[in-house]
């Protein structure tokens, strides 16, 4: 029995002990449990939401996420930092509740001690490294905090506090070991096996046993009420995201990623149509204010803040959060404020990089309804007459919709809406279909479908806008006005592929869509070609050239479609040199949530910010891969202050610059 | 306040026009259709004066094929209490005088305090048939309204005339007014208001039942004028060209006012 230690050393582990301390413990326990009761009670007071289903898949996810740290450390230090913090604790939770099964359940009860031996130098080394990881974790998270904040870090007592608790819970409990390891282990080869405890002892023992007795008990009691007191502050601090960010992984939006919610536009009994209070939110939107950290991971990516616009993704959903608890009945739109909401471009950045698992752009989208649907308010005029003139041509550029199938005069496209037999129906958008630039991109698109033997139909006048910007802007019930028409339309086909060109209308037709019963299976363009490419069926001569490539927000974020587009401007012979701001952490080029409808007249434009960043590459092509991004790039570029600022391109365009067949 | 105000719908400008088969108007095929413009402010301005006269009721009136109901159905959920369809397919072929009787005909013994109508259509842009009624109703008729204010028992309009000069008009009501561009902001109706207006009265008279007049005039061709040398090139020293620059855009356009 070398190889274990007397547990309840010094304290006793009697009565006067154990009766204090766990009457102690579970009060505080249900101080715990009763500050989340009464969070709780703020929660229900919002509308109802389903995110209980699936509890097994929802479960492990949830646990993976939490134990993994994977979301927190997707910034690496600062993630690294935390991920060693929470093991830290994690394990020395798990060493505590060891103690306690064996000293007042598996000893007492059937006389079977496991923490000796082998088992015990496992557990008294992973503790102590536990426990000197998270006071190093610890250290590097106040420096950062205090002596080194980036700019936009709250620094508050509040965080003073819960530092110092965690710290003098650490360093408490490393000295109670040194005093006990002072006195009963130093010289025995078990000690070898308590590395940081051995350090405190060999600092401790000149002080001699009877010092070291009362310096232990005494500290022992100090250390368990600091822990006491961290259990009671836990719903009243930010350290109630131990508890409410591993949740909200549990209660996250299992996708489709994107997908908003419909509203339900047929109920006559309703009179509120999105979110002009709390109480018009779902539960989870309060929630996720009490899941956020403070981190700003998503201030950092908004493009709206980058750019000097007043929304920052994280104060909305603090905002809505205090909203809630302090003055449920306010009117939120007020609070947040109109400049705030019309901002977004839904470009989900904030979404994909929180690690709490907050979903920011459904909040936004919600109030914007209520802006819309409750008070007929839009950013500006350009974006009302963008509404009247979809509700009129079914198009926001306010062309004539008898002109919509124009573009392709004199390519092979049949009309689908007759009812043709062709292998896809593409579904072409309201910018191919009517913007110049964007024409030659929607004609660059059916000249390789026709390279490739793929029959094109379209649905010429028939076609309408898809209605994703104006669904984003929060006009709910045009959106769905379009949404029935298109889907009718579509599915009376009989086509059961449809590409589109346009990410806005890819990500509106593969999930919104669903909700109205659209069935023919939707592919983006560049996943489209991407396969004739793979079958071989697409004759590509490479060319060599050199550009960047912008990762649309809806081709990437929102539909995880980062590769594709990379492998199309290879096949064209293209090297790729990457922004600083690539793939999942790509920045906005402004046009989406809407945006593309409306002027941007605060702060400096994110098209102008986006094209900055494309000609630090110094490349001479900047790619895209969707209309609203090429048509801001068009703009950026005029206006950038450079000598030869970078030709947008589409990489349809790029692609059938090099077919074959084409003359050249 | 008992109010009218009158509506038309027209074809999106945007649209491609083609003179129809019978030579003396536009082939309705592909064409897109709205309430004319200048109505819209007449409806707003109809809207925003009952919210601030309480008690007050607004009918709108259009006249015009089944397909007009679609901008009636929008005056009715900007805010129009009732709605009144003329039903009358042969709508494109009336001339001003007669659609003028027609909507003289209805309002004349409902007891209007306020006729509203646009200056003019988008499509036939005779910019008769307001001063007509007020002609026929025998009430004080004021064209190119811009600005509408209450003013005691009466109204204080501002009306735009030739090169951005405006004038002031006072009147007592009963009176009928006609709407320039730009004399408010017409709303974007909510989702609630849409809902109301399914429910609003919406009658319909034959138009047999109000058209008491033969037409005076009629069309006898509509053609596509012949496109003439664009542009207008001005020469001179610099001073002199802003001098011309100025006075075309004072006379042409409303930039300036």
């Amino acid at each position: 029995m070398e190889f274990t230690r007397e547990l309840y050393w010094n304290v006793g582990h009697g009565i006067a002990t154990l009766v204090p301390m766990y009457l102690l413990a579970f009060a505080a326990v249900a101080l715990l449990v009763r500050g989340f009761i009464k969070r709780r009670a703020t929660y229900l007071r919002a509308a109802p939401i389903d995110r209980v289903d699936q509890p097994l898949v929802r479960l492990t996810g949830a646990l993976g996420d939490m134990l993994s740290q994977r979301q927190v450390s997707r910034v690496l230090w600062p993630g690294l930092a935390h991920a060693a913090l929470f093991w830290g604790f994690f394990l020395l939770l798990v060493g505590t509740t060891l103690v306690f099964i064996q000293a007042d359940f598996t000893d007492p009860l059937f006389g079977w001690v496991f923490l000796t031996g082998n088992f015990y130098k496992l557990f008294s080394v992973t503790l102590d490294l536990a426990g000197a990881a998270a006071i190093v974790a610890l250290a590097l998270f106040m420096i950062r905090r205090y002596l080194m904040p980036p700019e936009g870090l709250p620094v508050s007592r509040d965080y003073l506090i819960m530092h110092l608790l965690l710290l003098v819970i650490l360093i408490t409990g490393f000295v109670i070991e040194g005093a006990r390891m002072a006195v009963t282990e130093l010289g025995r080869p078990v000690a070898a096996w308590s590395p940081v405890g051995l350090l405190f002892a060999n600092v401790l023992v000149d002080m001699g046993e009877p010092a070291l007795r009362n310096l232990h008990r005494g500290l022992w009691w100090f250390h368990f009420f600091c822990v006491l007191g961290f259990f009671i502050i836990i719903p009243y601090t930010k350290f109630r995201h131990i508890f409410t960010t591993s949740a909200n992984y549990f209660f996250s939006d299992r996708g489709p990623t994107g997908k908003l919610a419909s509203l339900d536009l047929e109920d006559e009994e309703r009179e509120q149509f999105g979110a002009t209070q709390v109480a018009d939110l779902s539960w989870k939107d309060i929630f996720d204010g009490d899941a956020c950290t403070l981190c700003k991971r998503c201030q950092d990516r908004c493009p709206a803040f980058a750019t000097g616009k007043p929304l920052s993704p994280m104060k909305v959903v603090n905002q809505i959060q205090e909203t809630a608890f302090a003055a449920p009945d306010d009117n939120l739109i007020e609070v947040v404020s109109r400049d705030v909401l019309w901002a977004c471009t839904t470009c989900r950045a904030c979404q994909e990089i929180c690690p709490a698992a907050i979903e920011h752009v459904g909040k936004i989208v919600e109030m914007r309804r209520a802006l819309v649907l409750m008070e007929g308010e839009f950013p500006d005029e350009a974006t009302m007459a963008a509404m009247e003139q979809t509700e009129v041509n079914g198009n926001p550029l306010g062309s004539g919709f008898a002109a919509r199938g124009d573009w392709a005069e004199g390519l092979p496209v049949k009309d689908a809406s007759a009812g043709e037999a062709v292998d896809i129906i593409y579904f072409v958008g309201c910018y191919g279909s009517f913007d110049k630039r964007n024409i030659k991109v929607a004609r660059s698109f059916v000249t390789l479908c026709e390279a490739a033997g793929v029959s094109v139909g379209i649905m010429g006048k028939q076609e309408k806008c898809c209605g994703e910007p104006m669904r984003k802007m929060g006009n709910e019930y045009l959106f769905q006005t379009l949404a029935m028409e298109m889907v009718e339309l579509l599915n009376g086909s009989g086509c059961d592929t449809i590409v589109t060109t346009c990410p806005h209308c890819f990500t509106t037709l593969n999930k919104d869509y669903r909700d109205f019963g659209l069935t023919p299976k939707v592919v983006s363009a560049p996943v489209f070609l991407q396969e004739l490419l793979n079958q071989g069926s697409l004759p590509v001569q490479p060319h060599p050239f050199t550009c960047t490539y912008h990762d649309s927000c809806y081709l990437g974020r929102h539909n995880d479609i980062y590769t594709p587009p990379r492998a199309l401007i290879e096949a064209a012979g293209g090297t790729i040199v990457e922004m600083d701001k690539s793939g999942s952490e790509s920045f906005c080029c402004g046009g989406g949530g809407g945006r593309i409808m409306a002027e941007e007249n605060i702060g400096s434009r994110i098209n102008n910010t986006r094209v900055a960043m494309a000609v630090a590459t110094g490349a001479p092509v900047l790619a895209a891969s969707c209309p609203f991004c090429l048509t801001m790039f068009e703009d950026g570029t005029k206006t950038v202050e450079t000598a030869s600022p970078p030709v947008p391109q589409d990489i349809i365009e790029l692609l059938a610059e090099r077919l074959k067949t084409a003359e050249a | 306040m008992n109010i009218l105000v009158c509506i038309k719908q027209v074809p999106d400008m945007e649209a491609k026009f083609a003179v129809a088969a019978n030579g003396v108007w536009y082939d309705p095929t592909d064409l897109a259709w709205r309430m004319n413009e200048y109505d819209e402010y007449g409806v707003e301005q109809a809207v925003q004066l009952k919210e601030q006269v309480a008690g007050s009721d607004v009918t709108v009136l259009c006249i015009g094929t089944d397909k007009a109901k679609e901008i009636m159905k929008k005056a009715l959920a900007m805010g129009c209490d009732r709605g009144v369809h003329v039903a009358d397919d042969e709508v494109f072929s009336r001339e001003p005088y007669e659609i003028a009787a027609i909507i003289a005909e209805f309002a004349r013994d409902k007891g209007f305090d306020l006729v509203i109508t646009g200056m003019q259509s988008q499509d036939r842009g005779s910019a008769q048939v307001g001063l007509l009624v007020a002609e026929m109703l025998d009430l004080p008729g004021i064209s190119t309204v811009v600005g509408c204010s209450l003013d005691g028992d009466g109204l204080a309009l501002s009306r735009e005339l030739e090169g951005g000069v405006r004038a002031k008009v006072r009147v007592n009501l009963p009176a009928l007014f006609t709407c320039q561009l730009g004399l408010n902001k017409p709303r974007y109706p909510t989702l609630p208001n849409i809902m109301k207006a399914k429910k609003k009265e919406l009658i319909t008279i034959a138009v047999a039942d109000l058209l008491k007049v033969a037409g005076r005039q009629a069309t006898t061709a509509l053609f596509v004028p012949q496109k003439k040398g664009g542009g207008l090139v001005l020469e001179g020293d610099p001073a002199e060209l802003a001098d011309k620059l100025i006075g075309i855009l004072k006379e042409k356009t409303t930039v300036l006012s």
